[in-house]
């Protein structure tokens, strides 16, 4: 028998993180729940007043962000630092790493809370942030995996448990997904270009996209559901073997499933097909989750009823797995040409972050907080409350957005017999939805109500104990540095206690996919058919896109007109993926609460745009979009025009050589053309050349045009 | 019998296979009218399949059940032990367990009741947490074997092989079956109306539908009494293409995309564009607060003899 050895767990950084999770989460629920009743009051997007940096398009990245990376970002740490010490009988490796990866994390939320707002973002969804803060996310991150490997190198216990395992996964794929994201070529201090294009940039995002669900919102959350699950119930887990196989499967399976984001779009058919394929075998590994957790409550499920930890804790489990049925059933193509682009997609993430995210953490933390400060928790009750509260929250918001979805699929598509669409002007089939959209603000209202009677709970239960920051324990010392071999014992069993050897099969089993995918679509020409009449971008569009990036207008207009007869009667032809190889970055976009707006080239003249842009609602009754004055009023800067072109040649758009010396001349040039046009049409402000308008204009009747001077694709 | 049934699921999984993806259309072929009869004969082949398919299950079932009474019996009369008649005492598995439970227990699920599961904790614990080593539950695994099979089959129809259609054949299709439909329903209809057929329409009736539309599409850019904003004003005598009900309706028809008005054809019915354009018409003379300057030409109602030609004179002249 081994010598008995004394240690202590650290306590603080986990009280750390887990205040940071609840407290940023009431922030991101909030600009949540701002931005849910501004599509029913547009007025509170405040742009009216000039206000720039509230509109729905700059604060929709912001509650994205805030919800994945600060809520459940220090949720996971929270419960990765707590479980881990615990699991491997060693204090974390170093205090020094821990709060530098505390800090680090805070500090790269309150750059993004600092950004983003004022229309810092390169328009990747839940990659908006800009090429600082990416390096900053890199570095911390790494600081966070030393920490990790550190204290499982010192470990006590011969094996690793499962949740380790998906710890571990967790750790590297994040890492490969965010670096291989966030190739970019800066041009300025915080803007960048990426450096995939179009079609490419579209299944890097979503490669990205979808896996930053699987691996940052999923496994670290299954492997602290394995710890705090059967802790909380006081049961053995159901099985070992479950464990193994949908541990391996998941891990493997997940990483090709991004292209169902991207289905009947502009992308080949072949990785079109592998994303649904794929997403339709993961049914079966995402469920041995959910089995092995609900099945470990066997025999403790009267203990249910009592205990709110393990109330939250069931429904998180359930949530997850309706979540990740839900998601193979989007991820067939005629399902998706339903749910894609309507709020079908916006019911089942927040069936994801409300039910499986949100409970598992307020779970955890009810559970945590009276051990950590050494009481009972400071009322059942309210902790009931906040349960039942936060159920019917989710009822409420999700019921409604599911019935958005379905009657936007309806009313887009319908025909009367004589083959008009019945619902020509978009807008009928957004008031439509209006009335759902107040019951989801509802919902998520009494959610976010929730929350805070939570976080009352939470301190009134601080203040009631006092904090244990050095936990003692004690375990006898690692006796091997290799786990020795057993008889008999399970050959999984081998990996268990090879920590490296666990993280290189880990790398290899997640590399697969993407590989499979992402290096034939980037270095294969023909994978993306040239169109000859397709060209760059001229200096004023290019700025004028930036604008667009800005703006966020990406959340609610699509660039995407898939091969359907009711969306090419709607927008124009169908979307080709050689329109798309000069967008850096691609704006496809994943939600239509506006229409598409990829044709909308030469549809409206130029005065058209300028007065919607003032006032939507003059040219769109009872349109939902805030107004922009400050576009009407804000000064044109050109000034980083050559950087840009420079930037873009470097990436292969084809401008010619040294014109970036005339770029801005040229972007002038035409800023004067469309002040005088907008002259002709009415439009007597001064000076309107000088005007941040006149560069969206220019981009607006860009799009989706170069196809309609020779519409004969050449493959090449 | 197993190697039957995998393949009986897989071809059943094929099938489904193309009746997902295309849900909306009907499979490849060159009149849609005559393909409606195959897709619903697909689904009572299915449905009728299915049935047959558990009839046949179930029947095999029985003879099995039957087949090993009898086996059991031959076998315990050549060891000389005498059986009950009816086989009640050997349909019971030695274990104890029924024919549903040694189904379920295969099939279904196989836990180890909690009564017996220290037979299979782990001996080891991490932080107090230990382990059971139950079976996985065979549902489970028979799920994930099917998905991994619908996964082979999508390929196959879609790629390897099958008939699948591209998005784009698909696309086609859908229009070509939309073309079809549309022409028999315009056929013989009021709806039929094109600029050279269109009238213009006095009743109050319809022209009170022409006001509705008029208010809910045109009043963006031409104004809300008509009196022009972005659009020209279409009260005044002047007209850039044309007057007359049979340009107004052509104008409305087809847009004048260079100049910002959009084709309405995809989102009015040829009615509506009827109607609304007869109240256009009646908009003459009506003198709105804030006109807009007269634009184009004075239209005049005698020149209606050939309004085709004169709505193409009018249209380069234009732009000034």
């Amino acid at each position: 028998m081994s010598r008995i050895e004394q240690f202590q767990y650290d306590n603080r950084i986990v009280r750390a993180f887990g205040m940071a999770s609840f407290l940023w989460g009431l922030v991101g629920m909030l600009v949540g729940l701002i931005i849910a009743f501004q599509l029913i009051y547009p007025p509170l997007n405040f742009s009216q007043y000039g206000v720039p940096f509230l509109t729905f398009g700059r604060l929709r990245p912001l509650h994205t962000n805030a919800v994945i990376f600060a809520f459940v970002g220090n949720g996971l740490f929270t419960g990765i630092y707590y479980s881990l010490q615990r699991l491997l009988k060693a204090r974390m490796f170093s205090s020094t790493l821990s709060w530098v990866h505390f800090w680090g994390w805070q500090f790269i939320i309150l750059c993004a809370a600092l950004t983003l707002p004022f229309g810092i973002t390169n328009s990747s969804e839940y990659a908006e942030l800009a090429w600082p803060i990416d390096i900053l996310i890199a570095l911390i991150w790494v600081v966070f995996g030393i920490n990790m490997f550190g204290t499982i190198v010192k470990r006590r216990e011969d094996h690793l448990y499962v949740a380790i395992w998906f710890y571990i996964a967790t750790w590297v794929t994040v890492a490969v997904l965010h670096i291989v994201r966030s190739f970019e070529l800066p041009y300025s201090f915080l803007g960048s270009y990426s450096v995939f294009s179009g079609v490419q940039d579209a299944l890097v995002q979503w490669w990205y996209g979808h896996n930053a669900v699987a691996f940052f919102l999923t496994t670290p959350y299954l492997g602290m559901m394995y710890y705090f699950l059967p802790k909380a119930a006081n049961r053995p887990v159901y099985s070992y073997k479950l464990s193994i196989i949908h541990f391996w499967a998941l891990i493997f399976i997940y990483i090709w499933a991004g292209p169902h984001h991207l289905l009947y779009s502009s992308m080949p058919d072949w990785v079109q097909s592998l994303g649904t394929v794929f997403s339709v075998m993961l049914i079966a590994p995402s469920w041995g989750g959910m089995l092995n957790g609900l099945l470990t409550l066997r025999g403790a499920w009267d203990r249910v009823r009592q205990d709110p930890v393990l109330k939250f804790l069931v429904v998180a489990v359930t949530a997850y797995g309706m979540a990740t049925f839900e998601g193979p059933m989007l991820s067939i193509k005629s399902v998706n040409a339903i749910s894609h682009f309507t709020d079908w997609t916006i019911a089942h993430v927040h069936v994801g972050a409300l039910g499986w995210n949100g409970f598992l953490t307020f779970g955890m933390l009810y559970w945590l907080w009276p051990r950590l400060y050494r009481t009972n928790l400071y009322s059942t009750n309210l902790a009931n409350i906040h349960f039942w509260v936060g159920t019917l929250g989710i009822i409420f918001y999700a019921v409604p957005m599911y019935w958005a979805g379905w009657t936007q699929y309806f009313m887009w598509r319908e025909f009367t017999p004589e083959g008009t669409l019945a619902w020509g002007n978009f807008l009928d089939t957004v008031k439509q939805i209006v009335p759902m959209y107040m019951i989801r603000g509802v919902g998520g209202l009494m959610y976010f109500t929730g929350a805070v009677i939570g976080v009352y709970n939470l301190f009134k239960t601080a203040a009631q104990g006092s904090f244990l920051a050095n936990e003692d324990a004690e375990a006898p010392a690692r006796e091997h540095l290799v786990a020795p071999k057993v008889a008999g014992e399970y050959w999984h069993k081998w990996i268990e206690g090879r920590p490296f050897q666990m993280l290189l099969f880990s790398t290899i089993l997640i590399a697969i996919g993407g590989i499979v995918q992402i290096i034939p679509m980037v270095f294969i020409e023909s994978q993306v058919p040239k169109i000859s009449t397709v060209k760059p971008y001229t200096p004023l569009e290019l700025t004028g896109r930036d604008l667009y990036i800005r703006e966020g207008c990406i959340g609610c207009h699509s660039q995407m007109i898939r091969p359907f007869r009711a969306e090419t009667e709607r927008y124009g032809e169908y979307s080709k993926s050689g329109e798309y190889i000069y967008d850096r970055p691609f704006l496809w976009s994943s939600k239509r609460t506006g229409p598409d707006l990829f044709r909308v080239g030469k549809k409206y003249p130029d005065s058209w745009h300028y007065n919607h842009m003032m006032d939507p609602t003059t040219m769109s009754p009872g349109s939902l979009m805030p107004a922009y004055p400050q576009l009407l009023t804000n000064p044109l800067d050109l000034s980083l025009l050559p950087s840009k072109i420079v930037a873009l040649r470097t990436l292969g758009t084809p401008y010619p050589r040294n014109f970036e010396k005339e770029a801005i001349e040229k972007a002038k040039e035409q800023a004067l053309a469309i002040s005088k046009n907008l002259n002709d049409q009415g439009i007597k402000d001064p000076g309107l050349e000088n005007k941040e308008i006149v560069a969206l204009i220019a981009y607006l009747q860009r799009l989706g045009t170069d196809i309609k001077v020779q519409p004969t694709a050449t493959s090449k | 019998m197993k190697t039957k049934k995998y393949l009986l699921i897989f071809l059943w999984l094929v099938s489904q296979a193309s009746l997902w993806a295309q849900a909306a259309t009907t499979p490849a072929a060159p009149d849609p009218q005559v393909n409606q009869l195959p897709q619903i004969m697909t689904w009572v082949f299915l449905i009728a399949g299915s049935l047959l398919f558990i009839v046949a299950m179930a029947y095999m079932i029985k003879v099995n059940q039957f087949l090993y009474k009898r086996a059991l019996q031959l076998e315990a009369r050549l060891n000389g032990v005498e059986l009950p008649a009816d086989g009640s005492a050997v349909v019971a598995d030695p274990a104890g367990d029924g024919f549903w439970t040694r189904m379920r227990k295969k099939y279904w699920e196989d836990a180890v009741p909690i009564d017996r599961e220290a037979d299979i904790l782990s001996h080891h614990d991490f932080d107090g947490i230990r382990e059971l080593d139950n079976r996985l539950p065979p549902w489970w695994v028979n799920m994930f074997i099917l998905t991994i099979i619908y996964a082979l089959g999508y390929m196959f129809y879609y790629h390897w092989g099958g008939n699948g259609l591209s998005q784009t054949q698909e696309y086609e299709q859908e229009v070509a079956i939309a073309k079809k439909n549309i022409a028999a329903a315009l056929a013989g209809k009021a709806n039929a109306v094109d600029e050279s057929s269109v009238l213009a329409l006095t009743d109050s009736g319809p022209l009170g539908e022409g006001e509705l539309i008029f208010k809910n599409n045109c009043v963006a850019c031409h104004g809300a009494k008509g009196e022009g904003g972005v659009g020209p004003n279409l009260t005044d005598e002047y007209w850039l293409h044309g007057g007359g009900i049979k340009n107004v309706f052509k104008t409305i028809k087809y847009g004048v995309p260079e100049k910002g008005m959009i084709s309405w054809s995809a989102q009015l019915k040829p009615s509506d564009m009827q109607k609304v354009a007869s109240y256009i018409l009646t908009l003459k003379g009506t003198n709105p607060p804030n006109p807009k300057a007269p634009q184009g030409e004075i239209w005049k109602e005698e020149a209606t003899a050939k309004p085709d030609s004169t709505a193409k004179e009018a249209l380069p002249s234009t732009t000034k």
